[in-house]
């Protein structure tokens, strides 16, 4: 959906919605700088669980997800349940002991845990490949609405979507910008949620609460125009919905910018009731978001198009497509497009700051150059984030997939590597550094078998197959890292002595 | 680490004894509850898909919404949400429990007429 010309008025909603993130930045830092000492920015458990789904929002959720619904209907309920789920296991399997742990960063984690700087090298490569993947993602999302803002075609949105990304970070960084995670949680939510209002409104139906409402579509479709969504199933088996949707979960509980969000929780119990608030406000988008895609498809069956097979490459942009054909105002149109742009540049450039800063503090010193110092490392970590944003704005050129399709595969290699590290590091303590690179290794092979083997041996396609190879790859390679931990030396007693002491609840025994 | 000669280790199914086997109970249970909520409303939808054509999937009406849109789309993210309710209650409950029992073996374990 390449519109004519430049959309002045919605241009403008997203220059004032990332003034207002920047003014907010800079007010937060001086807070903080006021406070410091004292309390700190912590605004409580509600506080931190809209950071926390703040820093979960990205393009996958605002446009992804409604474009999958779109195209693919039920099938969409495995992102979900998957991205929902995987809440449930990171607070009750991980949340607290992370917090415990003291570390910063996934690669810290391990590194400390397994007390391997091999193992913490390995972390990091996974991770930066994660957020690469993430963020072509991230990027499809932004150059799709650029395309739409700008009228450009979609190779030139990219081109121009990398600049803005880059220009955007270099100048928030300049400035010394802070990230207001919970008003832009808010303002995001306002921004999905209230043009999903204004179209059911306009369409007769319960506008109240949206989520709801847009079941009567569902029913107008089946009615008027013959389209029914009751073979939920009919497009995949039912094994290869489960495995989606577990994958997502394991992935979510692996993903390190989530993890690391439980180092920053001021206590443990905090950290709990950061996660379930988190949850609650991830589940009001979730909720929200299978809407635009029945609604996108009424207007379809309203314009003649009841049964033609949408378009692939415009399903991403069902949120607009579908408030557009409304007749929306166009200030409504505005807010979805700068909400999206928001989660989507926030997104990408915490994901490439992250990769940047993994090679910089994790791979550089110890592979390339060990005399490095702290300038040293601030100037990788700059070069690193350019060369990142190259990386991804080269895969994001071509049209390799819908947005949530992608994000899944990194949800994959999440799920089959840090996840599995992290469970068993907090679980059970006879896992050494042998085993839980034995593991990854495994994992990285699992999440990428079916590009390499798919075709020679169809059975890898069926059990691994690329967004959904964590259902049976995670306990594959748990059990790897368990015989190969079983058969080679135990962790140090300091380790052992740590996990039994100040990681779980043992009372001190 | 060593306690009496037997060596100690964490391993979630022989969780140690005392206030982490109580934790771990919890967990098993709260898993196997999502475990069981995501892969039987599944079941239950395929199961409808196939008997009678999907008669009941366009019958079957729930907060406006088809059944399974509604048990997938609404029904469990909430029930995550409220198993994750449900684990924090519990844990604060626990944790509450357990520093009453230190302050009482902290009084009690002051020997007659030693000052504190």
């Amino acid at each position: 959906m390449v519109a004519k010309g430049v959309q002045f008025i919605p241009l403008l909603m997203v220059a004032g919605m990332f003034l207002l993130f920047i003014v907010s930045g800079l007010g937060s830092k001086m807070r903080q700088t006021s406070d410091y000492g004292f309390s700190g920015s912590y605004s409580g458990r509600v506080g931190s669980g809209a950071a926390i789904a703040s820093n979960w929002m990205s393009a996958a959720s605002i446009l992804g997800l409604a474009g999958l619904f779109y195209l693919k209907g039920y099938y969409a309920m495995a992102f979900v349940i998957g991205w929902t789920g995987g809440y449930v296991l990171l607070l009750v399997l991980m949340a607290t002991q992370i917090r415990r742990f003291g570390k910063f960063t996934a690669p810290d984690f391990v590194g400390f845990r397994y007390e391997s700087a091999t193992a913490r090298t390995v972390v990091a490569l996974i991770s930066i490949v994660i957020s690469v993947i993430y963020c072509v993602a991230q990027f499809r999302g932004i150059a799709l609405l650029i395309s739409w803002l700008f009228g450009l075609e979609y190779k030139e949105a990219v081109l121009t979507g990398a600049a803005l990304l880059v220009a955007f970070v270099v100048v928030s960084g300049t400035l010394g910008v802070i990230r207001n995670q919970r008003l832009q949680y808010f303002v995001l939510i306002i921004a999905f949620v209230l043009p999903l209002m204004f179209i059911n409104r306009k369409l007769g139906y319960f506008w109240v609460l949206p989520q709801f409402g847009y079941g009567e579509a569902i029913t107008t479709l089946q009615e008027q125009f013959g389209f029914f969504w009751s073979e939920p199933f009919a497009s995949i088996s039912l094994f290869q919905w489960l495995a989606l949707c577990f994958t997502l979960m394991f992935g979510t509980a692996g993903l390190p910018h989530v993890l690391s969000r439980f180092y920053l929780a001021p206590s443990m119990r905090d950290a709990r009731w950061g996660v379930v608030w988190g949850l609650f406000f991830i589940s009001l988008i979730y909720w929200s978001a299978p809407a635009y895609g029945v609604l996108a498809r009424l207007f379809d069956a309203r314009a003649g198009n009841a049964f033609k097979l949408p378009d692939p490459t415009q399903a991403d942009l069902v949120t607009l497509t579908a408030a557009t054909q409304a007749g929306l105002p166009v200030w409504v149109v505005g807010l979805l497009v700068a909400g999206g742009m928001a989660a989507a540049f926030y997104a990408a450039g915490g994901l490439l700051q992250s990769g940047a800063a993994a090679f910089a503090y994790d791979i550089y010193p110890r592979l390339i150059r060990p005399t490095a110092t702290d300038s040293d490392k601030v100037t990788v970590a700059k070069g690193v984030f350019l060369v990142l944003a190259g990386v991804v704005m080269a895969f994001s050129l071509n049209q390799v997939g819908l947005i949530a399709e992608i994000a899944a595969v990194a949800f994959a290699l999440a799920g089959n590597t840090i996840f599995p590290a992290f469970l068993l590091g907090i679980w059970w303590s006879r896992t050494n550094a042998a085993g839980v690179l034995a593991g990854m290794l495994v994992g990285v092979m699992i999440t990428i078998s079916s590009l390499l083997l798919g075709d020679l041996v169809p059975l890898v396609k069926v059990l691994f197959p690329l967004t959904s190879s964590a259902f049976i790859g995670a306990p594959l390679v748990i059990l790897v890292m368990i015989v190969v931990s079983l058969l080679t030396r135990p962790p140090s007693d300091e380790m052992v002595t740590f996990l039994i002491r100040d990681v779980h609840d043992t009372g001190g025994k | 680490m060593s306690d009496n000669g037997v060596k100690r280790s964490i391993n979630i199914f022989r969780p140690l004894q005392g206030t982490m086997r109580g934790e771990v109970q919890v967990i098993a249970l709260l898993l196997a509850a999502c475990l069981l909520a995501v892969v039987g409303t599944q079941v239950g939808i395929w199961v409808l898909e196939e008997s009678l054509d999907g008669f009941w999937l366009t019958e079957l009406i729930f907060f406006n919404l088809p059944i399974h849109f509604w048990i997938s789309g609404q029904f469990l993210p909430l029930l995550f949400i409220v198993l994750g309710l449900v684990f924090n209650l519990w844990m604060d409950r626990h944790e509450l429990r357990r520093m009453e029992g230190t302050i009482r073996f902290r009084a009690t374990g002051r020997k007659k007429g030693e000052v504190p």
